[in-house]
């Protein structure tokens, strides 16, 4: 009975070095949900980062007929034109590519250095533990748009580069505080004292044990974060104190230009609904994505 | 309950001291990004601001003249309007739906609710907010169905829009009980827009959390001593339920106040969210004084709705749950 339960640990430990379990990886095959929203995800990304490539910019249609017209699928007008004749699909594209890139890259950059700073807090503790618990606490005091309304004013004219700067020195901080939690806890655990007891160095404990063991955790925070950038960024340009329409296009931006413009311009509700539902899109399979990858990783009981 | 009092009294001062070190922390942003204080010592600045809060001095007499608590006091009063009006809707929508998809467990009505609230709770609000006021709002030559005013709180027409065109002034916001009648017509279309997506994630949570309790023994109890299934579900398995719905709805006021100023730009209600973009947005040019006492105040009763929040969330839990440590 012993032996059958030492061989079952021992089984775990060799289990949890994986950075994605397969067990976990497999019950994520099996929800069609999250596959079918993962694949659009991929799919709309990938027209983003690579669209922009294959289309030729502005493309404008000067002539009287083409402007305000309402999307059709004749001469690939999917998303309509503008009040100028200018296509909402190309500037949609771009402004996707602009999101796309502003959103993932921030929320690379965030999840690392959480994890980077995360997990030495997590697992040395000291000045650095107290830091991160107290600059959490800092970031909750204002609502997170009203900070942010705040410090974009700091980076005007904001580029996408600029707002990818701005959320990424914010929003690592709720991220840390997950990695610092799961970390510390981890570091409890049997199979990581008795790798410390065997004189494993931080390096490789961290390396072999924690990481890996965390991986989960971290992929779940990093995903609702993406979520969490997508609406802060497009909101803040959506209100013209983020990126601008003159600098580039980003969906917040299309949105809120288009939306003047029903006003100002009796432009038709494609001008705003297009990139609006294209970033509801994202949204939507975003949320079906965190959560299929958090049921696969931490199965919840049968309902 | 023992306990109670010094958590509370603790978790405040700690919240107080990061509401203080985050106030100073924003005027010295301010003072150094906008005009009147940017040219002025930054430390001086700071000092004569911090001096001038017991005495409220700081806190009402604006750098660039005006009474500030006047002005902030009420955009913050039309916000919190809109958040009450808001929490009401959630509650009043959310029970019924959560309860109704626990109840029909698998059927097309519950698929249709999870589907229904995973959406609502996905779509950022700004979107839902301009898809309300195009598609519900009365927006000359749009394309709505032009039930409610789209901009505006009663009584006002912001930029000239919905004026009278005969004499020349807004539409009436009466007296007495038609005026409330008309701040609450005025305030419903923000207030749904605002509460969409609260509904879907409170309606989700209430559903698990009836589902739950549904399972558990006392429900099986109830059901064998013969209780009409409604019954089951109204007295038992709802009544667990609240015990974290309360708290979660009472802890999501702080998130529902940023999207209340985002709700509040769009519907130009001229709230807390209207001014204070309106006073970041003068300095476009970069030579326009913006208060930054104003800012400050602003920030002040940002910050103090979501410690209130916050900590009216963690005391209902502990009221309503014996289990939860308070530590």
């Amino acid at each position: 009975m012993s032996g059958l339960s030492q061989t079952a640990a021992a089984a775990e430990i060799v289990v949890e070095r994986r950075f994605v379990r397969p067990s976990a990886w497999r019950r994520l095959t099996r929800q069609p949900v999250a596959m079918t929203s993962g694949l659009i995800l991929v799919a709309i990304f990938l027209v983003g980062g690579l669209g922009t490539h294959f289309v030729s910019h502005p493309l404008v249609h000067l002539t009287d007929e083409w402007r305000n017209h309402p999307p059709t699928v004749r001469s690939w007008n999917l998303f309509g034109t503008d009040a100028i004749g200018e296509s909402i699909l190309v500037r949609t594209l771009y402004g996707l590519h602009t999101s796309e890139i502003t959103a993932l890259a921030a929320t690379v950059l965030a999840t690392l250095i959480a994890v980077a700073l995360g997990s030495i807090a997590g697992y040395r503790g000291g000045w650095l533990d107290v830091a991160i618990m107290r600059v959490t606490d800092l970031l909750g005091v204002f609502p997170l748009i009203v900070v942010f309304l705040a410090v974009y004013t700091y980076f005007t004219p904001v580029t996408a580069w600029k707002a990818t700067f701005a959320l990424t020195i914010f929003l690592w901080i709720p991220v840390a505080r997950v990695v610092r939690a799961e970390i510390s806890s981890i570091r409890e655990r049997e199979f990581v004292q008795a790798a410390l007891s065997l004189g494993a160095t931080d390096r490789r404990i961290f390396l072999r044990h924690l990481l890996p063991t965390a991986s989960g955790t971290i992929i779940i925070a990093a995903t609702s974060l993406l979520a969490q950038v997508f609406v802060l960024e497009a909101t803040l340009d959506f209100f013209r104190l983020g990126v601008s329409t003159a600098t580039q296009n980003t969906l917040g931006n299309l949105i809120g230009e288009g939306q003047a413009n029903v006003f100002a311009l009796g432009q038709g509700w494609w001008s705003w609904g297009c990139p609006a539902g294209v970033l509801l899109v994202i949204l939507v399979c975003t949320n079906l994505v965190g959560d299929g990858i958090a049921e696969a990783i931490r199965p919840p009981r049968q309902r | 309950m023992e306990g109670m009092g010094a958590f509370i009294l603790r978790r405040l001062a700690l919240g107080l001291l990061a509401m203080f070190v985050a106030l100073s922390g924003s005027f010295f942003f301010f003072a150094a990004k906008f005009l009147p204080l940017s040219e002025t010592p930054m430390l001086h600045s700071y000092w004569t601001w911090l001096r001038g809060i017991p005495s409220g001095r700081s806190l009402n007499d604006g750098l660039l003249g005006g009474h500030l608590v006047s002005t902030v006091g009420h955009a913050f009063g039309r916000t919190m309007l809109l958040l009450a009006l808001t929490l009401v809707i959630v509650v009043v929508i959310a029970i019924p739906l959560g309860c109704l998809a626990a109840s029909l467990r698998g059927s097309v009505v519950d698929y249709t609710v999870r589907i229904a609230t995973y959406v609502a709770w996905a779509v950022p609000v700004f979107v839902v907010a301009i898809l309300f006021q195009q598609g519900f709002g009365r927006i000359p030559g749009g394309w709505g169905t032009g039930w409610f005013p789209y901009i505006g709180w009663a009584g006002e027409c912001p930029n000239g829009q919905g004026i009278d065109p005969h004499n020349f002034q807004c539409p009436a916001g009466g007296h007495g009980l038609t005026h409330v009648g008309q701040v609450i017509y005025h305030l419903l279309l923000p207030a749904l827009a605002l509460a969409l997506g609260f509904i879907g994630l409170n309606a989700r949570y209430l559903r698990n959390s009836v589902v739950d309790a549904l399972d558990a023994p006392f429900v099986t109890v109830a059901r064998a001593k013969g209780l009409p299934e409604r019954l089951v579900v109204m007295r038992h398995a709802l009544r667990n339920a609240f015990v974290a719905f309360v708290p979660a709805v009472v802890s999501d006021i702080g998130v529902l106040f940023g999207g209340a100023l985002v709700v509040d730009v769009i519907f130009q209600l001229r709230g807390l969210g209207t001014l204070f973009i309106g006073l970041l947005a003068l300095d476009a040019d970069g030579n326009t004084p913006v208060d930054t006492y104003e800012l400050q105040l602003m920030l002040l009763f940002a910050a103090g709705v979501m410690l209130a929040a916050s900590l009216l969330g963690e005391m209902l839990l502990a009221l309503f749950d014996p289990r939860t440590r308070l530590d």
